[in-house]
């Protein structure tokens, strides 16, 4: 009987920890079994370990030292169990949509950068097998490719998508396109999704005045708007020279209020250091005189 | 002349009450030094303060400091330059209060510091587009020139009781020594402090009102409702006035009975001193109505929320009885005469210390828990404000420290300038019994 109570009750705690995972931030269970579609090479981990460090390590630290951001609710190392014990289809998802305060990734990293940071976690995670890709493959939905171009008679940027089937890559019609831009955090959707057409083409207007880096030089991304998730998200990231050649000065370049010490407005720096030699010429100049006054030893005569 | 320097000196010992004071006092010390400890080792995670109210009990208890420190400059500066000759013996307990929370108000921000042990970074990686920098810089100014305007007088007095004064404990007689740099009272030494003070005197006026106003941007220099006004700066000022009035009229209660100065600090001080505490509190409820009628009328949404908050809201027993109990009553009461004898006027001067700390409290803590961006997906504590029990024995800590300054000075020094007061007199203070 007694037994019997502790089992119950280790089961029950065991219920409460598993509840208490990550409380509020469930993945959907079509989403749990997606799988990175080729094996982890090492190749992947570097590049994945470069983007953990651009990305991740401010909050939630480099794994296993356990110095995540004392934020709350706690990041936690992604080394740990927590994480090493959820599924692929799991870590992606949450990398993918995150929970404030964690940004979502959707349009930060690509579907593969987001792979490569996964399989770099993996190298902490001991006993991770990664299932193969080859045999779930054929579970998956259907497998795009997208291309771009830029179309400069039309001054269009041209997006192809394309399915890759056993027979061989053909185009894919319908395919809703999404397009953007490139941001200093994040990207801007340029105009409204639009479906492929029946070459596997959609095509989107590029506003000619839209300013580009020194060289007129874009970042630009499409990806396939796929909610039902019949298709595999497919994403394409290129730089064209198609914008506007935009030579603003960084707003930290100048002289400013907002600007580093080195670059504080002038008449700033010379009204407090003339304040400040002014003030303490005189306490210092008062202090010295009045230590002089210890010289002056002759008792007055009455 | 023996006489003056007998009244002004005689609690110039060692004797029981001290001890047992300094003793309840470094125990108190101790106690809550040890808040700070706890605090050093865990980090700011002990107090109640958290991402969105980060400024909390040691914020506003430094505000409050540099008001209260603000006092000598009014006492000393203000009504000492029109010529008031009735200012002159309270001078001293101004500059005392002055020194003492200049001194700790600096210790205040270290201890809001998760880590203090960075604190030089403060001026390696000063800006000068920074508040904080000028704050720094004011505040260290103000507290040696308050410090200077403290000693210089006292050089005349150390270097007569040092001759005459028989009781004088012996170990402080080479303190004495030391720091009466040999003053004989000599015309050209005489000239040399009178021609110092007068340049202190004018100093600390720009200084004082410079460390008000900077603390004053801490806040106003934000675009934060209840923060982004124009007028912070004689706010903060006016405010000032009040707190270190009320200070300086009850540390005269406490000398004047504590060390019979009867003669000295009489009701004319007390009566006097309730006067300038009615203005100051009048010029001050002035700022309060614009502070508050101003954004009131236009209701710009954070400031209908801020206001909200305070007048019917969350804050609102607080700041009422602060504005109701710690200011209007207190000056009404006050207009009477009767209220401003000694100890009417030392009652009601505990209230509005009380209030204008509370104050601080008040125009620190709301604004942050009313950030513009909604507070989402946090814990409770968060969002609503508690102080810790750490976090008030840290505050009562430098409370603690303030009284020992102030008792340090005031017990082994003449809280009465008894050179001045002897001239006053037409007496030589060197030359005994010539009337
Ligand atoms: C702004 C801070 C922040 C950044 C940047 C950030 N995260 Fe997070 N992350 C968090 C927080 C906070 C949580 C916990 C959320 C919760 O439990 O509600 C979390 C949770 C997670 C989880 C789930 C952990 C678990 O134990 O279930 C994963 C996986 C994760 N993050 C991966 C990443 C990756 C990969 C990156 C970089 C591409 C990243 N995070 C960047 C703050 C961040």
């Amino acid at each position: 009987m007694k037994k019997l109570f502790y089992i119950l009750l280790l089961v029950f705690i065991m219920l409460l920890r598993a509840e208490a995972q990550n409380p509020g931030w469930i993945v959907p269970d079509d989403q749990k079994g997606k799988i990175c579609l080729v094996k982890f090479t090492p190749d992947m981990v570097k590049q994945g370990e470069a983007l953990y460090m651009k990305n991740c390590q401010s909050c939630h630290g480099i794994p296993t030292k356990k110095n995540f951001a004392a934020i709350q609710p706690s990041p936690g190392d992604l080394s740990e169990p927590k994480a090493g014990t959820q599924k692929d289809g799991e870590l992606f998802y949450r990398i993918t949509t995150g929970k404030v305060p964690m940004p979502e990734f959707r349009n930060i990293l690509s579907e593969d950068e987001r792979w490569s940071v996964i399989s770099f976690l993996r190298t902490f995670h001991k006993g991770y097998v990664q299932p193969d890709p080859e045999k779930m493959a054929a579970s998956m939905g259907k497998r795009i490719r997208l291309s771009m171009t830029y179309d400069t008679a039309r001054k269009k940027i041209m997006v192809k998508a394309v399915e890759l089937t056993k027979e061989g890559p053909v185009a894919a019609k319908g395919a809703e396109i999404i397009v953007f831009v490139q941001r200093y955090f994040g990207n801007m959707q340029l105009a409204d999704p639009k479906p492929t057409s029946e070459s596997g083409y959609a095509g989107f207007d590029w506003p000619q005045d839209f300013p580009g880096d020194k060289t007129g030089k874009v970042i630009l991304g499409a990806r396939v708007n796929d909610p039902t998730g019949s298709m595999q998200e497919a994403i394409v990231r290129d730089t064209l020279a198609i914008g506007l050649p935009t030579n603003k000065p960084a707003l930290t370049d100048t002289r400013a209020m907002w600007s580093t010490r080195e670059k504080a407005p002038v008449w700033m720096i010379l009204t407090y250091t003339l304040a400040v030699i002014i003030v303490w010429y005189f306490i210092i100049y008062i202090i010295l005189s009045v230590l002089d006054m210890r010289k002056i030893k002759q008792v007055k005569n009455t | 002349m023996d006489q003056i320097i007998n009244d002004l000196s005689h609690h110039i010992r060692l004797n029981k009450g001290f001890f047992l004071w300094m003793g309840f006092l470094a125990l108190a010390f101790l106690a809550c030094l040890y808040a700070y400890v706890q605090q050093l080792r865990y980090g700011l995670g002990v107090a109640g303060i958290r991402d969105y109210i980060s400024w909390g009990l040691y914020i506003s208890n430094f505000v409050f400091f540099v008001a209260s420190s603000l006092i000598g400059m009014l006492i000393s500066a203000v009504l000492g330059l029109i010529g008031l000759k009735w200012v002159q013996p309270i001078t001293r307990i101004a500059e005392t209060i002055a020194v003492a929370f200049a001194a700790v108000a600096g210790l205040v921000i270290v201890m809001d510091m998760g880590r203090p042990e960075r604190l030089a970074y403060v001026f390696l990686y000063a800006r000068f587009q920074s508040p904080i920098l000028w704050d720094v810089t004011v505040i260290t100014t103000y507290f040696v020139i308050s410090l200077l305007l403290l000693f210089l007088p006292m050089i005349p007095d150390m270097a007569v009781l040092y001759k005459r004064f028989g009781n004088l404990p012996g170990w402080l007689k080479p303190v004495y020594k030391v720091l009466s740099l040999n003053w004989t009272d000599h015309p050209e030494q005489n000239r040399i402090i009178h021609r110092s003070m007068y340049i202190l005197l004018i100093l600390i006026i720009p200084a004082a009102l410079s460390i008000h106003t900077v603390t004053s941007w801490l806040f106003a220099l934000t675009v934060r409702p209840g923060w982004d006004s124009t007028i912070f700066g004689p706010y903060f000022v006016s405010g000032a006035f009040v707190a270190g009035s009320a200070a300086v009229i009850i540390a005269m209660f406490f000398f004047r009975k504590n060390y019979k100065l009867q003669d000295y600090l009489t009701d004319l001080h007390f009566n006097n001193m309730g006067k300038v505490l009615v203005l100051v509190a009048f010029v001050y409820l002035y700022f309060n109505i614009n502070e508050y009628l101003v954004p009131g009328y236009k209701l710009k949404r954070a400031d209908a929320i801020h206001l909200r908050e305070l007048m019917s809201g969350h804050f609102a027993i607080t700041f009422w009885l602060v504005q109701v109990g710690g200011l209007l009553i207190p000056i009404a009461l006050m207009l009477f005469r009767k209220m401003r004898r000694p100890l009417p006027l030392t009652l009601i001067s505990v209230v509005v210390l009380i209030a204008a700390w509370f104050k601080r409290y008040l125009i620190v803590v709301p604004t942050l828990a009313h950030p513009f961006l909604p507070i989402q997906h946090v814990p409770d504590n968060f969002r609503v404000y508690t102080p810790t029990l750490t976090e008030i024995a840290i505050t009562l800590l430098s409370f603690i420290l303030v009284l020992i300054i102030i008792t340090l000075i005031s017990k082994f020094f003449p809280v009465i300038p008894v050179v001045e007061t002897a001239k006053e007199k037409g007496l030589d203070p060197l030359k005994s019994n010539e009337s």
